[in-house]
């Protein structure tokens, strides 16, 4: 039985905890700025990174489904449910928050150019009062997002310090279970 | 007398209708599509007022001005218009119009023209050709459509911080479509 997931799995896993935080602090730099090309620059990028934590999303549930590691070993039935639940928002919120800003941003009028080379389709036609909508949801999206990934960090440290079972382990390449 | 008078306002009514040309603003658009960070964006100005003399029977006689009050541009952002209105981009406060005036129109294909003029924006004013596309309406009237495309670098548009053509590019697409009624 394997201790540890697939480095493309681990790869992934990290990749897009990364993206994610680069996203928020993009967006929260964002709010203080005054219009310039570093604003516009910016933009672009926290829209191409958020696009490629959902591009890649895909391809993550491919990996994790033919992955070997029985992610349930030494469980309890409650605890598998509880992390089914969890893993199963996380990702649903990886797929929503972007979608919403994609929305936002084709309801505002300016659409998505990956890496300002691949043109996506306009989710929706301009609209002002809908931008504002998607801009809304895509805000509180996140704080759902931020929160599960606050508790989901918080399972993976209980399970690494108090229940010292390997879990977090698997994860990181070089970190051995507590004895 | 009657007769005379009759046909003295038909005549006057007819060359009226060949020369000036009313114009439904609800109808008609002036706009622009700038590329930003490669994404075309379009925008537009809210106002702005046009003056059509043309005959379809004599084009070269026709006259096109376009007045365009650059402090309505609609840029898709409301801090896009703060920016637009500033002096690195239009200057509105020196500079609040923008004009096109016709010198020449030229007939290439059925429905299809040259139009000739001059382009006037920022205080700078360059020759301007642009293919337009006159379709009759019923009724009477003239839908006018036609784009051309401008370098914003010749009009000082966008300079200083903003030069920098990959952000928001060089080129941009100026498109206009004009309700032309009797």
């Amino acid at each position: 039985m394997p201790q540890r997931y697939r480095w493309p799995t681990i790869g992934l896993h990290w990749l897009t905890l990364a993206l994610i935080v680069a996203a928020v602090v993009i967006a929260n730099i964002l709010q203080d700025m005054t219009l310039s090309p570093q604003k516009l620059k910016l933009y672009s990028w926290h829209k191409w990174i958020g696009i490629t934590v959902l591009f890649l999303l895909p391809l993550r549930l491919l990996l994790r489904f033919l992955d070997p590691l029985d992610h349930r070993a030494g469980l309890t039935a409650l605890e598998v449910k509880a992390s089914a639940a969890v893993h199963g928002l996380l990702y649903l919120l990886l797929a929503v928050v972007p979608l919403l800003g994609w929305l936002h941003s084709s309801a505002a009028g300016f659409p998505v150019v990956w890496f300002g080379v691949l043109p996506l389709p306009d989710m929706v036609g301009k609209d002002k009062a809908l931008a504002e909508v998607f801009k809304e949801l895509h805000g509180g999206s996140v704080y759902l997002l931020l929160m599960l990934v606050v508790l989901h960090a918080a399972a993976a440290l209980y399970h690494h310090h108090l229940r010292r079972d390997g879990v977090l382990a698997r994860m990181i390449p070089g970190l051995h279970k507590k004895t | 007398m009657k007769f005379i008078g009759l046909l003295v306002l038909t005549l006057f009514t007819l060359s009226a209708w060949a020369q000036e040309w009313k114009v439904d603003y609800a109808k008609s658009q002036v706009g622009f599509v700038i590329k930003q960070m490669n994404v075309p964006v379009e925008g537009g100005f809210g106002r702005y007022t046009v003056k059509a003399t043309f005959d379809a029977a004599k084009p070269e006689l026709g006259v096109f001005q376009v007045d365009i009050d650059i402090a309505s541009i609609d840029t898709g952002s409301e801090e896009g218009d703060g920016e637009a209105r500033r002096p690195a981009w239009f200057d509105t406060a020196r500079f609040p119009t923008a004009r096109f005036l016709s010198n020449s129109i030229k007939r290439e294909a059925a429905g299809r023209y040259t139009v000739s003029g001059d382009f006037t924006l920022k205080g700078r004013t360059r020759p301007l050709n642009v293919p337009v596309v006159l379709t009759p309406q019923r009724g009477g009237g003239w839908l006018v459509s036609g784009r051309a495309t401008l370098k914003r670098s010749h009009f000082d548009i966008g300079g200083g911080e903003w030069a920098d053509p990959s952000v928001v590019a060089d080129d941009l697409e100026a498109r206009f479509k004009l309700l032309l009624k009797p």
